[in-house]
């Protein structure tokens, strides 16, 4: 009788969408109705297991009571009912470290070397009623499982159900890399919106938030020693984060398997320090300032000076202690020479030393990158540093993000560099918002269109790559820049868009978009049930009609 | 001594401060001193019989004195200020008057025919503390009052004060259409979402909520006599506005001088009638969509049968008697043929009879309007009515709304058809976000770019009309179709962008983006401390610096 209702549950379910994001790299599914028991527990074999596990599985097993997601159908899983009701109950899901692996927290797995990081998990949820059970080699994996579990189970009724058990996945990253960044200097962002951005990446198996800290517009970065930047250069005294409090957002994110790669951005990108250190900074807040700099204001570090790359050595280094990731990223983006051309103590160093202005620059980066590297850090750095300014001291380690165009991967690697993708033209959250410089009214953003997630979705990350070349490829992220975002819209333009990404770098590249679709959707109902503003992608009535709303359907 | 020194350094610091006013009134004379409100300020009606809504509004005005607590837009917040404003003047007390008889209640005037409501004020604030005051014809011109006496004061260090005393306004709308559009069909807006875009609306002078209410995709208004077709048509039960709810609705809006015109959009986009009347629906959910509708799902009411078109008259009427407007709007937008020509009722009335399709949609048009003008509403239609459909049977009282493209407004005006503005190019907020079709990565939004602030502030509603012509420009508004957006990104969508227009159509056109910029940054920030999303239409940096971040400053 019971085996009869399972077969009514493979007849009633017409290849439903199974709401796993990142989708699995090996995933094997049923078509019976399972439900969880009421005493449904997760419990671990690990003795002495990390705190962050522990926490982890408080956080799992709340959602599991808490998500509500009814399913994306017409009726919201009214027609599940009855199999459902049926169903065999889940009493539980134990999860077990392999043997011999070495016991560490979620967070000291997340921040070694990436390619150091095993995210790998096993997951099996037996159709019969029996446990689930979960393994992998380290606790980030099983994190990352977690993670899976919770996205399989729909609520209708008072029951937390699925429709597709058995489940048996086998799964690990395509790429270790899988980040987004935030800019936090253009417009602040409160502790809580980066923290409650660092669940919904941790929600998609992002693994890195690369923070670009500070920028000319402000400098809400409290950095021990150089505490008055951020005095003179806040936006207010409560726009700053303090030691304290990037310390907090480090273990948040560590706990959520994620690495924090703080940028602080030189040696352009700087006007702001000369509020505090007018000292080591050219053409601040020059105007026109579209001479001097890609938007307002001008200034820049003084980079050819001694004193500044000494000084700027000594920010960087005490800014990297305070950040337990292997990386620390330098920046080097849009360089803007007049700005040197006009500078007196610029032009007055290079021609006392016969250097050029980019000769200078690699002297300045030896010496900014020789003090992280004395910490253990590797640098990571815009793809200007490797193509444009001849810098010749990068170490073969360095991390380069290629920003500008996807076209230029291709050349980056060619130089051997490990390369993140970060192009503007796939994975730039700001374009396609108008123009936010004033007085401008028929202009548009400078990166229209507007980059959707389908259009990232299809980006192949080994385009014109040999293999070798390919081997250098670390991953990708999705990028906020701020000049038109503050707390306000960071959910809703960011959510699920750059969910994308994530699953283009851990499920690997080829994935179809009319597929991966319905599953979008899933992320976005479920992140909405979890009190993150993620955006409709369209109307309900096609979220509720998966293939629907196809171009040509 | 002391205050002679307070007030001459008042006007010594403040060099041209960008007053926060918006819409900027039409006559507005500033000083240079400043002045604060007493501790004991108080706001008092000089008015017989006071409505309740009046008195309201006066109450929010008081709670909005003490709570905004806006910091002045410049470096320091207001710092500089302090020292003036310690020993400035107090203010004690705002007077409201009526220059008129009779005072009915602000919802009663902001209902009335566009051409009949008096929204003109004058307010007066002398510099030396003694009473300011308030006089209009009408209570909604008090309500207008009120709201510019709101964006006058900032706040710092416990102070409430501006810096620009004397105040002497004398001000009147431009146009008496002011609108915004709101779609609650293709995605749900639950009541407080529409409260909360009323309050926005009310704080920049919009007087008109155009409520596309229903649509293809979900019918979530509870009509009475037709309580099926939300039974059946809304996304769920919880996805409805009851008769009370759409009640509560109106008389929030009239409350705050906004008048809700409600669109029942016919005989296209009317597929969801189907679920509860498939006998007057023509090609409900056909596929391909892309034949027979412009988005699915495809289904439009078949007109042709007198039995529908009766039927569509009883549900307008119904519909239009739940609100208090004057004006209905019947839709009649992107009517598709493809889809009555395979339509077997449909042509086989029309080979009865006769008739062309168009012939048809004009009997329709003449029993579905003749309901409403026997109701006393005028009707409001889109411009395919007058400009493709060759409909003849439209009264010359009716609204047309131009939305394909601003270079039709012409050809409307040409007809003699009072009109409004709402055209994609300027005014159509979802624009530029990316195809919303599945299956379709390459997909820009049909109407990119997106419409920036700058660009439909630039708009000029007279452009290549005559004289005779100019007179019929009603006003017009700023239009969400929501296929991508939902309670979740509601605000940050709409604000501060949707103020561009309710300037361009109170102050007039004409207006200069540079000086504008600076006070619709006082609005955004306003907004937020009111608890609504508007974005950040800059980096801070540039907030707090006006013009320094123009495009050649």
């Amino acid at each position: 009788m019971v085996k009869a209702s399972l077969f009514l549950a493979a007849a009633f379910v017409v290849t439903p969408a199974l709401a796993l994001w990142p989708q699995p790299r090996n995933l094997q599914t049923g078509s019976s109705a399972l439900k969880l028991a009421s005493s449904f527990h997760i419990t671990t074999t690990i003795h002495n297991a990390p705190k962050d596990l522990h926490d982890a599985i408080s956080r799992t097993s709340s959602f599991l009571k808490t998500d509500k997601l009814g399913r994306l159908v017409v009726g919201r899983g009214s027609s599940d009912a009855a199999v459902v009701s049926r169903a065999r109950a889940l009493p539980s899901l134990t999860l077990s470290l392999s043997k011999g692996a070495k016991i560490n927290s979620i967070a000291a797995e997340a921040h070694k070397a990436l390619d150091s990081r095993d995210e790998a998990y096993m997951l099996h949820v037996p159709a019969d009623g029996s446990g689930a059970t979960m393994t992998a080699n380290t606790t980030l994996g099983l994190f990352r499982g977690l993670t899976t579990f919770s996205q399989m189970w729909y609520a209708y009724g008072g029951d937390t159900y699925t429709i597709d058990a058995p489940w048996i996945i086998q799964d690990s990253p395509a790429y270790p890399y899988r980040g987004l960044m935030l800019d936090t200097a253009r417009n602040f962002f409160p502790v809580t919106d980066i923290k409650r951005m660092l669940d919904v990446m941790s929600w998609v198996k992002m693994s890195v938030f690369h923070w670009h800290v500070v920028d000319s517009q402000s400098f809400p970065l409290e950095v021990p020693g150089f505490t008055n930047i951020s005095t003179l250069g806040a936006y207010s005294p409560s726009s700053i984060y303090s030691a304290s409090d990037v310390a907090d957002i480090m273990n948040y994110a560590g706990a959520r398997g994620i690495d924090v790669i703080m940028e602080i951005d030189t040696p352009g990108h700087t006007a702001i320090i000369h509020e505090a250190f007018p000292e080591h900074v050219a053409c601040p807040e020059a105007a026109p300032w579209a001479t001097f700099a890609n938007e307002p204001p001008a200034g820049q570090l003084r980079f050819a000076l001694p004193d500044t790359a000494k000084f700027t050595a000594d920010l960087l280094a005490a800014a990297a202690k305070m950040s337990p990731s292997k990386y620390f990223s330098t920046g080097g983006d849009e360089l803007n020479t007049p700005c040197y051309d006009q500078d007196v103590p610029t032009q007055q160093q290079l021609q006392a030393t016969g250097q050029t202005l980019f000769e200078a620059l690699s002297n300045f980066t030896a010496t900014t990158h020789g003090a992280l590297a004395a910490q253990g850090k590797t640098p990571v750095v815009w793809e200007e540093m490797a193509l444009d300014y001849n810098v010749t001291t990068l170490s073969n380690e360095t991390l380069v993000m290629v920003w500008i165009s996807s076209e230029n991967v291709a050349a980056v690697a060619q130089k051997g560099f490990k390369v993140v993708h970060a192009a503007s033209d796939y994975f730039y959250l700001d374009c396609g918002a108008g123009e936010w410089i004033g007085a401008d009214p028929n202009a548009n953003s400078w990166c229209d269109p507007f980059k959707s997630w389908q259009k990232s979705y299809t980006f192949n990350p080994t385009a014109n790559l040999t293999e070798a070349e390919a081997a250098l490829i670390q991953g990708g992220e999705h990028l906020l820049w701020t000049e038109q975002s503050g707390p306000e819209n960071v959910d809703p333009i960011v959510w699920p868009r750059a969910a994308s990404s994530a699953e283009l770098f851990w499920s690997g590249p080829g994935g179809n978009g009319s597929m991966a679709l319905p599953r979008l959707h899933d992320v976005a109902y479920r992140m909405r049930a979890r009190g993150v503003n993620a955006i409709q992608l369209q109307p309900e009535w096609c979220a509720l009609r998966p293939g629907k709303c196809d171009l040509t359907s | 001594m002391t205050r002679i020194l307070a007030l001459f350094l008042a006007v010594s610091l403040t060099v041209a401060p960008a007053s926060a006013v918006w819409p900027l009134p039409q006559s507005f004379q500033t000083g240079s001193s400043a002045l604060r409100l007493s501790p004991r300020f108080d706001i008092q009606l000089s008015v017989n019989h006071a409505s309740q809504d009046l008195r309201d509004a006066v109450s929010r005005t008081k709670f909005h004195l003490k709570n905004d607590k806006l910091g002045r837009l410049v470096v320091g917040r207001g710092s500089s200020d302090e020292q003036a404003v310690a020993s400035a003047p107090t203010l004690a007390l705002l007077t409201l008057s009526l220059t008129g008889p009779g005072s009915e209640s602000i919802a009663t005037e902001a209902q009335k025919l566009l051409g009949e409501r008096d929204e003109a004020y004058a307010l007066s604030i002398p510099s030396d503390g003694s009473t300011a005051t308030i006089t209009a014809n009408s209570t909604l011109g008090l309500y207008r009052g009120l709201t510019t006496f709101e964006q006058l004061w900032y706040h710092y260090n416990g102070h409430t004060y501006t810096i620009q005393a004397p105040i002497e306004v004398e001000d009147f709308p431009a146009y008496p259409y002011r609108g915004l559009m709101l779609d609650t069909a293709r995605n749900y807006f639950p009541v407080d979402d529409i409260k909360r875009t009323l309050d926005a609306m009310s704080m920049v002078k919009i007087n008109t909520f155009h409520w596309h209410v229903v649509d293809s995709q979900s019918f979530p208004l509870q009509i009475p006599g037709f309580e099926n077709i939300s039974a059946a048509g809304a996304y769920a039960s919880s996805s409805v506005y009851s008769a009370a709810n759409v009640r509560d609705i109106v008389s929030y809006a009239g409350a705050r001088g906004i008048d809700v015109i409600m669109e029942i959009d016919t005989p296209g986009h009317t597929s969801v009638i189907s679920k509860a009347y498939p006998e007057h629906i023509a090609c409900p959910e056909s596929t391909p969509w892309a034949t027979y509708a412009n988005e699915p799902p495809a289904g439009q009411l078949r007109f042709v049968q007198p039995e529908t078109a009766e039927f569509a008259a009883n549900l307008l009427g119904a519909a239009a008697a739940l609100t208090s407007s004057a004006y209905f709007n019947t839709g009649g937008d992107e009517l598709n043929t493809a889809c009555y020509e395979q339509d077997e009722p449909t042509t086989a009335i029309l080979n009865q009879t006769g008739l062309t399709l168009y012939d048809a949609l004009d009997n329709f048009t003449a029993t579905t309007h003749k309901r409403l003008i026997d109701s006393g509403k005028t009707p409001i239609v889109w411009e395919e009515m007058v400009l493709n459909y060759n409909v003849t049977s439209l009264s010359n009282e009716t609204l047309v709304l131009v939305w394909i493209s601003s270079n039709n407004v012409a050809a409307v005006a040409q007809k003699g058809y009072k009109l409004i503005h709402a055209a994609s190019d300027y005014f159509y907020l979802d624009c530029g976000a990316g195809a919303w079709v599945g299956d379709f990565p390459q997909g820009n939004s049909w109407c990119d770019p997106f419409k920036s602030w700058q660009k439909s502030y630039t708009f000029d509603p007279v452009s290549g009309l005559t004289e005779t012509e100019k007179t019929l420009v009603q006003g017009g508004q700023h239009l969400l179709w929501t296929e991508q957006s939902g309670p979740e990104n509601l605000d940050s969508i709409v604000w501060p962008r949707a103020a561009s227009s309710a300037e361009l159509f109170w102050s007039g056109p004409g207006g200069n983006v540079s000086a504008a910029l600076p006070r619709l940054h006082n609005v955004a920030y306003r907004m937020r401390t009111r608890g609504v999303k508007a974005i950040s239409l800059q980096p801070e940096w540039c907030a707090i610096r006006p013009g320094v971040c123009d495009l050649t400053a």
